[in-house]
C-alpha cells in the first residue's frame, strides 16, 4: 500500500520535540484563524491480533484538528483511532485540554471531537466549510507536522480531483483532492484553506511520489456532518452491485442495446444488498437519478465525468435512488432504498475492537477479518477463497464468521499436531461451525464427549482432543502462557 | 506444504505428515584412498551427453523460449544404449553423444524416458553408426546398501575420467527432480570436484553400474544417486520397447504417531499404520476399495509403522512408498491390509501407473506443445502446472485463486472437464474492445456447447450461431462475452500477418 496516513508516530516525534528549546515568549499567532487549528496528542492502545489475549501495544501520535463549531473539533479518524487519552493544545499555549471522540467514521477517515471544557475556546474563530476548489487554484495547509512542535503552514495548488482509496480502512473509495503542497505526518486532520474557508482535510500522502498530498474534500466532510446530525454515524450506503462496461460492439448487439454508448451490464448483485431482488445479473443499467450512465459506468455531474457511485456517495441510509434499467425485454424505472453494506467490514481494517478468540486445549481460533489477515498472512487456499467470496458470493448469509485455527500453544495434549495452523475450521463433532460463538458452544458442551473431533478444511486428518483432558490442559495453558481469559466472544 | 493433486500419488505421503527423522546410518567405513580406482575402465563405459533443450513460452504458446544447452554424462548399458537423467532430455531439440576422448560423435534420440524417476535411455539416431564399437557396456550391480562404497564418475575437460569414492550414508525415498515424485535414493557422501560437471553422472559399485547421480550438494558433500532397484526396473521395463513406468497406489497418507489420534482410531499399540487422508477414485487403491479414513497396516505382509516405514530386508528402514513405487511393476498386485471401523480387511490392488497426461491439470508437459486457441484476440489455454508456475516464484500463493483451486481440488472439476480451458488473456484487437481486463476465467460453454478441452472449444467456435455472434460463458461468472465472427476472422488473419505462427494447437 503506497498511501500512508499522516498521523505522526509519537515515539518519533515527542523525544525530538522535547530536546528543542521552547522560546520564552512565543510569537503571537500570525493570523487569528490559526488559533482554531489545534494540536491533538493521542495515546493509543493497538490490539494484538497475533496474541489476542494480550493487552496490545501502547503508543501515541500527533495530529491536527480544527474548530468547526460550538465544541466541535474536526480531525481524521486515524488520528484518534484506538485512542485511550486525547489531549488538545492550542497555538502558543502550553495548556493541554482533555478531549473525547463524539463521532468517528472509519470509512471516510473523519472524526468529531469535543473538549471537556470549551470555555477557553469560546472566542476562537470558527472555520466555515467551503466548496470544491478549482484545478490549479492555490490552497494553504495548516497543521502540526513532524519537524517541529509549532504550527506549520504550506501552500500548494490543486493538482487533481479524483475517486480514490482511503488508506485508513483500505476498503473504501471516495472523492479525494490531490495537491502539491508538502504535507507530512502530523498534518493529518488539519484544515486546507482557500479564501478563508476550509476546502478539505489533509489526510494522506504517497511514498512513491513527491509533492503529492491528499485531502478529503468538502462533499465528504459535509456528508459526515449530516450523517451524524441524528446523533449517530450510519456509514456510507452502497448499491452493492458489480457491473461490466459495455464498450464492445458485439456484446452490445448480442444484448440488443442501441449503439448510443450508454449503459453497463450488471454482473453481480450482493445478497441482502440495496439492489437484491431488484437488479439481476444480465440487466442493463442506463440511468441513475435521471443521469444517463455511459458505457464506462460514468455520469456527468457539474460538467465533470464521475463514477455512477458518486450519486450514491452523497446519500444516506434510507434515502432512495432512481434506477433506470432493462431486465429481460422490459424497461424499469424504480426507486431503490439504499442500505449500508455491513458485511463489507470483512475487507476493512477494524478499529476500537477487541479481537475475538477462543483458546481450547492450546488451539487458538480466531474469526477471519482484514486485521487478522494482515497479521497472519494466510496462504491457505480455503482461507483465501472464503475471504474473497465472503461478500460477492453472499457467504455471509450462512457463515457469520470464517473461523481459523491461528496458533497452537504447545502442551502435552496437542504436542503432536503440526501443519494445521492457518486452516479454516469446518466442523466440531460433525456440527458445522458458522461463527466463533458457535465454535465456542460446540467446544464447551455440558458434558464433554470422549473425543472432540475437529475437522479443518483441506487438512489431512481430523484433530482429536480427548474430552476429559481438556479442563486440565486449559488450566495448564492459561498459567504457562499467561492467558488471562480463554476466550473473548465480544468485540 | 500445500495439498495438491500430486498428493494423490502414493509416493507423496510425506506431504501429509511430518517428515520422519532420517534413519541413523552405521558409522561410515574407512576408505582406503590409495586403492586404485577403475578409472580407465570407467572411461570406456562413459560417454558425454550434450543436449539442446527448448520449451514453449507459457504466456505466448504459439512460440518457443530461447534454446539452452547442457552437458553431462551417460553410462553405456548395452551395445546401443546409454542411460542418463530425464532432466537432460526434457524438451530436447538435439541430443548428441561423444566419447570421453572426444574422437567420436553421434546424434542420439530418446528410447525411453521416465520424468518421474528421472531416468532416460538414449540410443543412436542412426542404428548403423559405429559409435559404440569400442565402448564397453556396464553390467547392473547387485543393489548396494548402506555402508557400501560407490565410485562416482566425472570426466575432466581433457577427457580424463575422474573417479570419486564415497560411502552410501543412508537410503531414503527422495524427490530429486519433479516435486512429489519420491523414489528410493542413495545418499552418497563424497567430496567432488567442481571442475567437471556434477550432475547426471554414472555411479559404479565394484565396476558395475549402481545408479545415476542426480544431484550434488557441495555444502554438505552429499549426492543423490538413483538406487539400483529403480535403475534396474527402468532398464528392464524399457528393454521390450514399450515403457510402462512405475505404478502408484493413488492415496495420500498421514502418520499416526499422535496418541490422541490413535486412541480415536482405536489403533492398538501392537499396530503401526498410516491414515489414508484421500484416495483417488480411479486409482489402484480406489478400485481395490480403499477409503478415506482407513488405516494402512501392511502391504504384502510388510508391516508399516506409525511414521510410514517398513523394514526392508536389504535396505533397512524404508518409507512404505517403495513397496509400490520401486518394488513393483504395472499390472502386478499388491495386498493391502487396512483397518476400518476396528476390523482388519485385506484388499488386493491391481497396480497401475497414474499418468500425468490423464490428470485434469498435467503436472508436467515435457515434449508436448501446449494447446491453445486464439479467437479474435481472445487467448484460450489449457491449464497445466507449468502454466501455473509461470506466475512466478510464489506461484502457489500468487497464481489466480480460481486456477489454483482446480489444481489443488481437481476432484471438484473432473466430472465437467477433461482439461480445464481458460481465457488466459486478451490481445488488444478491434474485436476485443472493452474485454482487455478479462483474464484467467475458466470457460464452461461456447455457443451453447459445453467445453471439456481445447478440441471441444475449437469445435464449438466452428459452429457459428445464426446472428454471427459467438457467445462465451465462464465458470462462476454471470456474464457472457460475445465475439463477432466476421470481425474475429479478419482480426485473426491480421494476427497471422503480425507474426503469430498459428492460431491454435490441439494435440
Amino acid at each position: 500500500m503506497l498511501l500512508r496516513t499522516l498521523a505522526a508516530i509519537g515515539a518519533l516525534v515527542l523525544p525530538l520535540a522535547a530536546q528543542q528549546a521552547i522560546p520564552e515568549n512565543p510569537a503571537s499567532a500570525p493570523s487569528e484563524v490559526y488559533r482554531s487549528v489545534v494540536r491533538i496528542e493521542s495515546a493509543v492502545q493497538v490490539p494484538d491480533y497475533a496474541m489476542p489475549w494480550n493487552s496490545g501495544r501502547f503508543g501515541g501520535g500527533i495530529g491536527t484538528g480544527f474548530v468547526i463549531g460550538e465544541n466541535q473539533i474536526l480531525t481524521n479518524a486515524h488520528v484518534v483511532s484506538n485512542a485511550r487519552r486525547l489531549l488538545i493544545t492550542v497555538h502558543g499555549s502550553p495548556k493541554k485540554y482533555p478531549a473525547r471522540v463524539e463521532h468517528i467514521a472509519h470509512d471516510c477517515d473523519l472524526a468529531l471531537l469535543s473538549v471537556e471544557d470549551f470555555s477557553d475556546f469560546e472566542d476562537f474563530p470558527v472555520f466555515e466549510i467551503g466548496g470544491v476548489p478549482q484545478l490549479e487554484s492555490q490552497v494553504r495547509v495548516i497543521g502540526y507536522p513532524i519537524g517541529g512542535q509549532r504550527l506549520s503552514v504550506t501552500r500548494g495548488v490543486v493538482s487533481r480531483v479524483d475517486f480514490s482509496t482511503y488508506s485508513h480502512s483500505r476498503a473504501d473509495q471516495h472523492l479525494v483532492i490531490q495537491i502539491d503542497a508538502a504535507i507530512n505526518p502530523g498534518n493529518s486532520g488539519g484544515p486546507v484553506l482557500q479564501d478563508g474557508k476550509v476546502i478539505g482535510v489533509a489526510f494522506q500522502g504517497r511514498r512513491d511520489a513527491d509533492n503529492t498530498g491528499y485531502i478529503i474534500p468538502t462533499p465528504v466532510v459535509r456528508r459526515f456532518l449530516t450523517d451524524i446530525e441524528d446523533g449517530r454515524y450510519d456509514h456510507y450506503v452502497d448499491l452493492a452491485v458489480s457491473t461490466f462496461p459495455l464498450f464492445n460492439d458485439a456484446m452490445r448487439r448480442a444484448l440488443r442495446v442501441p449503439d448510443d454508448n450508454l449503459g453497463v451490464l450488471v454482473t453481480g448483485v450482493v445478497p441482502e444488498g440495496s439492489c437484491h431482488g431488484i437488479l439481476q445479473p444480465g440487466d442493463i443499467l442506463t440511468g441513475i437519478d435521471g443521469n444517463p450512465i455511459d458505457s464506462a459506468g460514468q455520469i456527468l455531474i457539474d460538467g465533470a465525468k464521475v463514477d455512477l457511485n458518486e450519486i450514491v456517495e452523497r446519500k444516506f441510509a434510507g434515502d432512495t435512488v432512481e434506477l433506470r434499467y432493462r431486465s429481460g425485454d422490459t424497461w424499469h424505472d424504480r426507486a431503490v432504498e439504499l442500505k449500508p453494506l455491513p458485511q463489507n467490514r470483512m475487507y476493512a481494517i477494524q478499529y476500537e475492537k477487541q479481537p475475538r478468540y477462543i483458546v481450547f486445549a492450546g488451539l487458538v481460533f480466531q474469526p477471519l477479518d482484514t486485521n487478522l489477515f494482515a497479521t497472519a498472512k494466510f496462504d491457505d487456499l480455503h482461507v483465501r477463497r472464503l475471504y474473497e467470496d465472503y461478500l460477492s458470493e453472499g457467504l455471509f448469509t450462512e457463515l457469520e464468521d470464517i473461523v481459523v485455527l491461528t496458533r497452537i500453544e504447545s502442551d502435552p495434549i496437542n504436542s503432536q499436531l503440526s501443519g494445521f495452523t492457518g486452516k479454516v475450521i469446518d466442523t466440531v463433532n460433525g456440527e458445522k461451525v458458522t461463527s466463533l460463538a458457535r465454535a465456542h458452544e460446540l467446544l464447551h458442551p455440558e458434558t464433554p464427549p470422549e473425543f472432540f473431533v475437529i475437522r479443518l478444511l483441506g487438512a489431512s486428518r481430523p484433530l482429536i482432543i480427548p474430552g476429559t483432558e481438556v479442563a486440565a490442559a486449559n488450566e495448564r495453558i492459561q498459567r504457562t502462557y499467561a492467558i488471562d481469559q480463554l476466550s473473548n466472544l465480544e468485540e | 506444504m500445500k495439498a495438491s493433486p500430486l498428493l494423490l500419488l502414493a509416493s507423496l505421503a510425506f506431504t501429509a505428515c511430518e517428515r520422519p527423522p532420517t534413519v541413523e546410518s552405521p558409522p561410515a567405513p574407512t576408505i582406503d584412498v590409495q586403492e586404485t580406482v577403475p578409472a580407465f575402465e570407467a572411461a570406456l563405459s562413459t560417454v558425454r551427453v550434450s543436449s539442446t533443450r527448448q520449451d514453449w513460452n507459457p504466456r505466448q504458446p504459439w512460440e518457443k523460449n530461447p534454446p539452452r544447452k547442457r552437458r553431462s554424462l551417460g553410462a553405456v548399458v548395452s551395445d546401443r544404449h546409454v542411460v542418463t537423467t530425464a532432466e537432460m532430455v526434457t524438451d530436447a531439440t538435439y541430443l548428441e553423444l561423444e566419447t570421453t576422448d572426444g574422437l567420436k560423435l553421434a546424434q542420439a534420440k530418446v528410447d525411453a524416458v521416465d520424468y518421474e524417476a528421472n531416468l532416460a535411455l538414449l540410443t543412436l539416431e542412426d542404428p548403423d553408426d559405429p559409435f559404440f564399437e569400442n565402448l564397453v557396456p556396464l553390467e547392473i550391480a547387485e543393489a548396494p546398501t548402506t555402508g557400501d562404497v560407490l565410485d562416482v564418475v566425472q570426466v575432466e575437460n581433457n577427457g580424463l575420467p575422474l573417479v570419486t569414492r564415497g560411502p552410501v550414508q543412508s537410503i531414503d525415498v527422495v524427490a530429486n527432480f519433479l516435486p512429489g515424485q519420491y523414489f528410493l535414493t542413495y545418499e552418497v557422501k563424497a567430496s567432488m570436484q567442481n571442475s567437471a560437471s556434477s550432475f547426471s553422472l554414472p555411479v559404479l559399485h565394484d565396476g558395475e553400474l549402481a545408479g545415476i547421480l542426480t544431484n550434488y550438494n557441495s555444502d554438505d558433500q552429499i549426492s543423490d544417486v538413483t538406487a539400483t532397484p529403480i535403475l534396474r526396473r527402468f532398464l528392464d521395463d524399457a528393454a521390450d520397447g514399450t515403457y510402462e513406468g512405475f505404478p502408484s497406489l493413488g492415496v495420500a497418507t498421514t502418520s499416526t504417531d499422535d496418541s490422541n489420534f490413535r486412541a480415536w482410531l482405536k489403533l492398538g499399540d501392537d499396530h503401526g499404520g498410516l491414515y489414508i487422508s484421500s484416495v483417488r477414485d480411479d486409482s489402484a487403491a480406489g478400485k481395490a476399495g480403499v477409503r478415506k479414513g482407513d488405516v494402512l497396516l501392511a502391504i504384502d505382509d510388510r508391516e508399516i509403522d506409525r511414521l510410514g516405514y517398513y523394514d526392508d530386508a536389504r535396505f533397512g528402514r524404508v518409507f512404505w512408498s517403495h513397496l509400490v513405487r520401486g518394488s513393483k511393476g504395472v499390472n502386478e498386485a499388491a495386498v493391502l491390509r487396512v483397518l476400518r471401523d476396528g476390523e482388519i480387511l485385506e484388499l488386493t490392488a491391481e497396480l497401475e501407473r497414474l499418468d500425468a497426461e490423464d490428470r485434469l491439470v498435467p503436472a508436467y508437459t515435457y515434449g508436448t506443445a501446449p494447446n491453445f486457441l486464439i479467437k479474435g484476440g481472445l487467448l484460450f489455454q489449457e491449464l497445466t502446472r507449468p502454466l501455473l508456475r509461470s506466475f512466478g516464484k510464489d506461484w502457489q500463493s500468487r497464481a489466480p485463486l480460481d486456477l489454483l483451486d482446480v489444481y489443488e481440488n481437481p476432484e471438484d472439476y473432473e466430472e465437467r472437464f477433461d482439461r480445464v480451458v481458460f481465457l488466459s488473456g486478451v490481445i488488444a484487437t478491434p474485436a476485443t474492445v472493452g474485454y482487455e481486463p478479462l483474464r484467467n476465467l475458466i470457460v464452461t460453454e461456447v455457443n451453447g456447447q459445453p467445453i471439456r478441452d481445447m478440441k471441444s472449444l475449437v469445435a464449438a467456435f466452428g459452429e457459428v450461431p445464426g446472428d454471427g455472434l459467438h457467445a462465451i460463458k465462464f465458470d462462476d461468472e454471470d456474464f457472457t462475452v460475445y465475439l463477432d465472427e466476421p470481425l474475429a476472422t479478419a482480426v485473426d488473419s491480421q494476427l497471422l500477418q503480425r507474426g503469430l505462427t498459428r492460431l491454435s494447437r490441439t494435440e
